[in-house]
């Protein structure tokens, strides 16, 4: 059976009168363990089929399974829950909180567990440690360069163990050497921790560390097939 | 980091803002708890004062004088024990200044009904022998220099000097409350040397002694009902519910204060409530991530409220310590016209007020945070 299996989905967003058709009759099968790249032109409903996988938005139409359960049934409260013990978020900008320091960065997911305080620390300095940035565990956002913010990113979306990552274009801000760095580390968690990705990418070096690559276009999938890199 | 760790890190997330707001409420509840420090005692009277004795004055204005003849008609009234009167002489002892409390007395009987003050057996005789002779407080010997002996000139813009020129007094001694704070003590001279101004024949007030204070509302109504339907009818009342009123010609205290009090809040209302929208705006991308990590639309909502209320709370405790120790460390040395009382029901109320402003500070920015959609949020920023 499917880790993420989306169902016949539409996705459609009114602006004033004007209605726009994101997805069509989508569907689309993840297993687990897999890494998928999301690729496609801008507005081809990338980043809109990985706000569903990640229970951040509802279809118009269809049904989202992850782990075999509907999203569709979730309360808004549920879903947060859900979203904080399976799906780990990086996003293009990093989105950390500027207040607070790498290693509270990544312990802010766990506020929403019942970890106690020491407990808690030590889990955001291992997966500080996994994305290779123990040393910066006190610097704030400011203090850190564009790969480092988002290692801490990754290591926040790691840090409460969920089994899927959703990566919105994560290299998509950075130079290629560290974009590489980034896709590498993703890799790692995809085999050596398990993890199953979806990454939104414009990048075809990106997609090449995927297994499968995923075209969108037009709200419709066009192709789907193992990334060129995998063998 | 516990959840209090990251909201104060939040609240400080912009320190100088965070602080100069801070800094204006601890400001404001400051002032709260030294405005109503003062006003409490305008709107409960002078508690401390004794209750055994009243005040009677002319009923419709303590300005109007009484005849000289309703001391022996008050006297005569079942419960009273001693009976002296006192005018308002308005004397200036130095050109310039507004005035210091000058009473033109009964020397034989003012001692009497205010049997706890402290004076020297031989100095009060010779007052009351002395018909140029007056009494002055320290307060009043230290305040101008004088010493016993002297001649004290005083100038009334009331009562002047028909022959011209300052009324001379002969300081013969001083005298002294047992608790200085709740005594209004006076220059007191004799009654007689105001035989050649048309104050003469008439007193300003009437002060007495009752044998039981529980009788105090009933011995009022007995001496005002003696005078009813007179030219002259008379007022009588505590001594604390008569200083009140006379404090209160300066003007209606309490709403003074609460006219400031109002319009500092409502400043610090806007002012407050300017950060949290400020702070709201700024963070509604990290609020977007912050539900898109797992926390509730209400918890999110309440991180906000409790950042605000936690703002008003801290300040207001500052505010409120800082003006419990200066209220209490300056009641005892306010003049008796302008008193301050540390009031525990005033703390209580600073900590409402304070609750209060960060509810409504807070609730728009947590209602907004409550509805933030993630996606659009995120979308935007």
């Amino acid at each position: 059976m499917s880790l993420v299996s989306l169902q016949s989905v539409s996705k459609t967003y009114t602006k004033g009168r004007e209605r726009v058709d994101v997805l069509a009759n989508l569907s689309l099968d993840i297993q687990e363990n897999d890494f998928v790249a999301l690729m496609g032109p801008s507005g081809s409903g990338k980043t809109t089929v990985l706000n569903l996988i990640g229970g951040l938005d509802h279809p118009t139409d269809g049904e989202v399974f992850v782990g075999g359960a509907s999203l569709k049934s979730l309360s808004a409260g549920k879903l947060a829950r859900w979203r904080s013990q399976n799906i780990g978020f990086v996003f293009q900008f990093y989105n950390l909180l500027p207040a607070l320091t790498a290693q509270r960065n990544v312990e802010l997911p766990l506020l929403l567990t019942k970890l106690k305080g020491k407990e808690r620390k030590q889990n955001a300095l291992t997966a500080l440690d996994i994305v290779g940035l123990a040393d910066r565990s006190r610097h704030r956002p400011s203090q850190l360069s564009g790969g480092q913010q988002q290692r801490v990113a990754i290591a926040r979306a790691i840090v409460a163990d969920p089994a899927i990552l959703v990566c919105d274009e994560p290299t998509g801000d950075l130079d290629r050497t560290n974009a590489e760095e980034i896709l590498d580390l993703l890799e790692t968690l995809n085999r050596k921790h398990e993890k199953t990705i979806v990454m939104v990418t414009h990048d075809p070096k990106a997609a090449e560390h995927a297994k499968t690559t995923v075209y969108l276009d037009k709200g419709q999938l066009s192709v789907q097939e193992p990334s060129t890199s995998e063998n | 980091m516990g959840r209090i760790q990251f909201l104060i890190r939040c609240m400080f997330r912009h320190k100088l803002r965070t602080i100069l707001t801070m800094l204006s409420l601890v400001t404001a509840f400051l002032l709260f708890l030294m405005l109503r420090s003062v006003a409490v005692v305008f709107e409960a009277g002078w508690v401390d004062f004794e209750e055994t004795r009243l005040t009677t004055q002319s009923k419709y204005s303590m300005i109007d004088r009484l005849p000289l003849a309703h001391e022996d008609v008050i006297h005569s009234i079942d419960g009273v024990v001693e009976v002296t009167h006192a005018s308002w002489f308005g004397g200036v002892f130095k050109e310039g200044e507004t005035g210091d409390a000058t009473f033109a007395i009964d020397p034989t009987t003012y001692f009497k009904v205010y049997s706890e003050y402290v004076v020297d057996p031989d100095q009060l005789a010779e007052f009351q022998s002395t018909r140029t002779a007056a009494l002055a407080p320290e307060s009043l010997m230290e305040k101008y220099g004088w010493e016993i002996g002297q001649k004290i000139p005083v100038i009334s813009p009331i009562h002047p000097n028909p022959t011209g020129g300052p009324w001379i007094f002969d300081l013969v001694g001083t005298y002294a409350s047992p608790d200085e704070s709740n005594a209004f003590l006076a220059f007191l001279f004799h009654y007689e040397r105001m035989v050649d101004t048309f104050a003469y024949g008439t007193a300003g007030w009437y002060m007495l002694t009752i044998d039981d204070p529980d009788r105090a509302d009933e011995i009022s109504a007995a001496i005002d009902k003696k005078f009813e339907n007179s030219s002259d009818e008379t007022r009588t009342m505590t001594e604390s519910e008569s200083f009140r009123q006379f404090a209160a010609q300066l003007g209606d205290i309490s709403l003074i204060v609460t006219g400031i009090l109002s319009a500092v809040f409502f400043t610090m209302i806007l002012l407050t409530a300017n950060t949290m929208v400020q702070g709201y705006h700024e963070r509604v991308s990290e609020l977007a991530v912050m539900k898109t990590l797992g926390f509730s639309n209400a918890s999110v909502s309440v991180y906000i409220l409790a950042e605000a209320l936690l703002m008003c709370c801290i300040s207001a405790a500052i505010g409120i310590g800082v003006g419990t120790l200066v209220v209490i460390g300056i009641q005892d040395y306010m003049p008796p016209m302008i008193p301050i009382y540390f009031d525990p029901i005033t703390c209580a109320w600073a900590g409402l007020i304070a609750i209060g402003l960060g509810a409504l500070v807070g609730s728009v920015p947590a209602i907004n945070a409550n509805r933030l959609v993630i996606v659009d949020a995120l979308h935007a920023h």
